[in-house]
């Protein structure tokens, strides 16, 4: 489909404001008498809190108020609000300490540097306890009970099963087992974790905060502080990054709303990067076992997959990690039987929780490096078992979801062109392939949310201007743009002609928020809605005016009002605004929009596909990996932003590439290794591949013009196309990430013992 | 021999005692659950051992403990 | 505390500052300047969120104290800009959509224009080196590539007179 506005080369709509330094983030943000916050960490990875004694650090000048567990609700919070027992997080713990980096104590004083010295004058009685630092140590009998109750440290368990499992086994010709090991990661936004906390004698809290969640910021302070909702305002105008780290309650949004409480002044808190490193959430760690029978023509028969994933202190969004990881260990492909069991496991580690591909990365990574395998093992071609057994268009996962449009045959044509293309590569090259599909936003309410999931207000003004309200929030992956886009390509009129407001609890409806992939189909559905409506209206007045036949429609393209039967027939859009204007008694056009999934099963409302290559230049004697070309064949339904979308595809690559051969999170009795940018390796300008992104267009009935997620699903598959690249380059596979030079020699050392 | 659940009756087609015992992992609901429990053993311990080491050694324990049960002798 | 004079031009303006001695250039910038477009994302010289350009030469910030810049000439990302005529790197961020959430933006736009001052038509390997030092968590920074690509091609050569 061709669109005047979507799928052409739009700059982005913040653009002028991030190239020449205005825009300003909470890190920016002061106020009038504002106060600086610091917090007091736990060395331990596990203790009971016997006392704290902050006289002398409250005697320091320049210190105005210190504040611990005991100055707060004691309120336990999660962000699965639906279910109580998963409610497990203290952010100042009352009792004891799970992990080294947790809260314990925050200062606010006149300057930071007082703050700080203001620490090492609160003096904490711990009670050591003992520890436990692996899911698998975790779950044992006799390992230490991290939370009260909760029997050998089980947070979660997931399953998901269909087909009769067995009975595919026994078909099956060919039957493989795997075990893998996939690590956590950091999120390692450029803005890390702060807040500006505002309490006023109104009682009203104004919270600036970087967030991908303004609504659910707004609501779990609510739930913490003992207040109304509507008594606090969430502003973030900017966010400098979020990747599925900041849309939960984080200790400087809580410990900076706390001291303002108490001072009635503004506090700020602004994490450094060491903090953001050992005491913010990350990615989950997890163990896969995966034993997978295939016909010998290779027809998928059955998978069954057995998970372990190391929670680490506290639930988080570690829930739905569990489930999704075991949900896309599935995708693309039809089972005639599968069957998922996962376990979440305490320990006294840094807390697991999302992160762009929120499990898909890890699942994918072991069943794409498991189908080379077998392939391989069956003398078939990597393309061809993966044509025969994905997904098609109106496929039904078995009771648990319905696919509507997916292009992954498509990609996968592409892809087997463009490495065909490549011909006999040099010796030590390898390229990788891997599918993937995820999902567009999830429809579970398991934050037990009484509004739309999605809504938009949109408002005319008298110079034909509008005003776009939206609580979807822009962390740099261009809703902003996207959602500017949808609207004007609806209302008819240009990107420029639209002001969009976004990141402010006061001004914005509530929206879910930047995460799980979901706001292009949900917040542009709910965009779509309402510059549909704004756009009746306008073509009420439009048809009076223009007296056209009754059979004929009007529609607005490019700011002309027009009759579609005959286009050069028609009105300015800014003199039908006029008269609507007045046509309303002087009230200006105004439409609302809201969009929640319905009757699309427990899952999500539609799903993404595509098919990567990696191309990578492997040292045999160094096992160092260099990545040299990446391919992306794609299907996000209808593509709305094309520049946003290239730069979320080049930007999934580079943190997707990292989770396979760069980025780890060592640890030793509960502690990070590597808290800072120097030991925490990240793929930096000269290690990026050249990229292209091959769009496949299909259409999605569910979704805005046809649209579904581009910029999570895209995380999914490059560890695995790293993994299978090696496996094309040299032979061998390695099954634990990330896939450093030391694993690619060991790897290389057994297949040579092998050999002999 | 061929070897059955002894909880749920269900017959693997090569009737191994460790694909019944894959079975009965494999189901994991509260009644099989409740028959490793039986046995003296622990369905999570097993399980951890399953997905932390090759070999499966968890299946071959089970299948022992099967092959020496009167409920899981399939009838001939 | 000692105070020690700071007379320093930043953006072509030249300021005179009383400052503890170990205050860090980016915090002249940002906290005692006010201009916030320069910002921080480690403690260990590592990210290039701070870069400026002291004499045309890209430095990071937060890695000097401020009394090193005595007598200098610092720019910062607000000194690109030339009463809202954007400086040739900016719109090429702009057209090629190089930065997204925009925090390592300022930075990237002084190693940028550094860079072009040293090699005014760099090869995209040599962009890339240059960038070593910039982190970006959002673009995969191929987009950066493409922009500096554009103006060290002379894409822009109209908006740089």
């Amino acid at each position: 489909m061709k669109y005047n506005i979507l799928n052409t080369h739009t700059h982005n709509i913040d653009g002028i404001a991030k190239v020449t330094g205005r825009a300003q983030y909470t890190f920016d943000i002061t106020r009038p008498g504002m106060l600086y916050g610091k917090i007091l960490r736990s060395p331990h990875p596990h203790a009971k809190i016997k006392n704290i004694d902050y006289s002398k650090a409250l005697a320091l000048s320049g210190v105005k108020a210190v504040v611990t567990g005991k100055d707060t609700l004691g309120v336990k919070q999660g962000i699965w609000r639906r279910y109580s027992e998963l409610c497990d997080e203290q952010i100042l713990p009352l009792e004891k300490v799970r992990y080294i980096g947790e809260p314990v104590a925050a200062v606010a004083a006149i300057t930071e540097e007082i703050a700080e010295a203001a620490l090492d004058l609160i003096e904490v009685d711990y009670e050591v306890l003992p520890a436990v630092y692996d899911a698998m140590e975790g779950i044992k009998k006799d390992a230490p009970m991290i939370h009260e109750g909760v029997e050998r440290n089980i947070n979660v368990t997931r399953h998901i099963e269909w087909g009769d499992v067995e009975e595919a086994f026994e078909n099956s010709d060919y039957i493989r087992e795997d075990w893998f090991k996939c690590s956590g990661q950091a999120h390692m936004c450029m803005e890390t974790r702060c807040a500006v906390a505002e309490y006023t004698p109104e009682g009203k809290l104004t919270v600036w905060t970087s967030t991908q969640a303004p609504y659910y910021m707004q609501a779990l302070l609510a739930g913490v502080l003992g207040m109304k909702e509507s008594d606090i305002r969430v502003i973030s105008h900017y966010t400098g990054g979020g990747f599925g780290g900041k849309f939960e309650l984080d200790g400087a949004q809580f410990c900076s709303s706390v001291l303002s409480m108490k001072l009635f002044k503004p506090v700020k808190i602004v994490y450094t990067r060491e903090e953001d490193l050992i005491a913010t959430k990350c990615r989950t760690p997890m163990y896969y076992y995966v034993r997978t029978g295939v016909k010998k023509n290779g027809k998928f028969m059955a998978r069954e997959a057995r998970v372990f994933t190391e929670g680490g202190a506290y639930t988080s969004m570690g829930a739905t990690a569990l489930y999704l990881t075991g949900f896309f260990h599935s995708f693309p492909y039809k089972w005639e039987g599968y069957r998922y069991d996962g376990y979440r496991v305490y320990t006294n580690t840094i807390p697991a929780t999302s992160m762009r591909g929120f499990g898909a990365p890890q699942a994918t990574f072991c069943s794409e490096t498991q189908i080379d395998l077998i392939a391989k093992e069956l003398g078939i071609d990597r393309f061809e078992i993966r044509r025969m057994n994905g997904h098609t268009p109106n496929y039904e996962v078995p009771g648990q979801a319905t696919i509507a449009s997916c292009g992954l045959e498509q990609c996968i044509n592409k892809i087997e062109d463009w490495v065909k293309s490549r011909g006999k590569l040099p010796a030590n090259r390898g390229i990788g392939i891997s599918s993937y599909g995820f999902m567009s936003g999830g429809i579970f309410n398991w934050f037990d949310t009484p509004y739309s999931f999605s809504s938009a207000v949109i408002t005319v003004n008298c110079d034909g201007k509008v005003d776009l309200h939206v609580g979807a929030q822009d962390i740099g992956q261009g809703s902003n743009t996207t959602l500017a886009m949808i609207c004007a390509e609806e209302l008819g009129v240009r990107v420029e002609d639209i002001r969009v407001h976004s990141g402010d609890t006061a001004e914005c409806p509530p929206d879910l928020g930047a995460w799980g992939s979901r706001q292009t189909l949900m917040a542009g559905n709910a965009t779509k809605m309402a510059a549909a409506e704004v756009k009746r209206q306008l073509l009420e007045f439009a048809a009076a005016k223009m007296g056209v036949n009754i059979v004929y429609d009007l529609d607005i393209k490019d700011r002309w009002v027009h009759s579609l039967a005959r286009p050069e027939r028609g009105l300015d859009y800014f003199e039908v605004v006029k008269a609507a204007l007045r046509g309303k008694e002087g009230q200006r056009l105004m439409g609302r929009g809201f969009y929640t999934p319905h009757r699309k099963g427990m899952i999500s409302p539609a799903y993404s596909y595509g098919v990567q290559a990696l191309e990578i230049d492997v040292d045999p004697e160094t096992g160092k990996i260099s990545l040299i070309n990446c391919v992306t064949a794609h299907d996000c339904g209808q593509p709305i932003n094309p520049l946003g979308l290239q730069g979320q595809l080049e930007g999934a690559i580079s943190m997707a590439a990292g989770y396979g051969f760069l980025e780890d999170l060592p640890m030793e009795d509960g502690k990070i290794l590597n808290p800072n940018l120097v030991d925490y390796k990240l793929i930096r300008a000269p290690e990026m591949p050249e990229t292209e992104v091959m769009e496949v267009e299909t259409y999605e009935p569910e979704g805005p013009f046809g649209a579904k997620e581009a910029g999570e699903g895209l995380t999914n598959p490059t560890a695995a196309a790293l993994s299978t690249a090696l496996y094309d380059a040299l032979g061998v596979t390695v099954k634990q990430l990330p896939i450093t030079p030391e694993k690619v020699l060991n790897a290389l050392r057994e297949k040579e013992k092998e050999g002999k | 021999m061929k070897y059955k659940c002894p909880v749920c009756g269900k017959m693997a087609k090569t009737g191994t005692a460790v694909d019944c015992a894959r079975h009965m992992f494999g189901t994991g609901d509260k009644a099989h659950r409740a028959w490793f429990e039986a046995q003296g053993l622990s369905y999570i311990d097993l399980l951890l051992s399953q997905t932390s080491e090759p070999g499966n050694k968890a299946y071959i324990t089970v299948a022992e403990l099967l092959e020496k049960s009167e409920a899981a002798q399939a009838d001939k | 505390m000692e105070r020690h004079l700071l007379r320093v031009t930043v953006n072509g303006q030249e300021y005179e500052l009383y400052i503890n001695p170990k205050t860090l250039l980016v915090e002249v910038i940002r906290d005692h300047l006010g201009f916030t477009g320069t910002k921080r994302g480690c403690e260990t010289v590592s990210c290039g969120a701070c870069t400026v350009m002291i004499d045309g030469m890209a430095v990071k910030s937060c890695s000097i104290l401020a009394m090193q810049a005595e007598g200098k000439n610092v720019t910062t990302v607000e000194g690109l800009e030339d009463h809202g005529k954007l400086h040739p790197i900016q719109k090429a961020f702009l057209d090629h959509g190089s930065y997204q959430c925009g925090f390592c933006t300022s930075g990237m736009l002084m190693a940028s224009t550094a860079l072009l001052k040293e090699n005014p038509n760099p090869t995209t390997k040599e962009i890339r080196e240059g960038l070593d030092g910039n982190l970006c968590r959002c673009t995969g920074y191929n987009s950066i590539v493409r922009a500096v690509d554009a103006v060290g091609q002379g894409k822009y050569k109209e908006d740089q007179a």
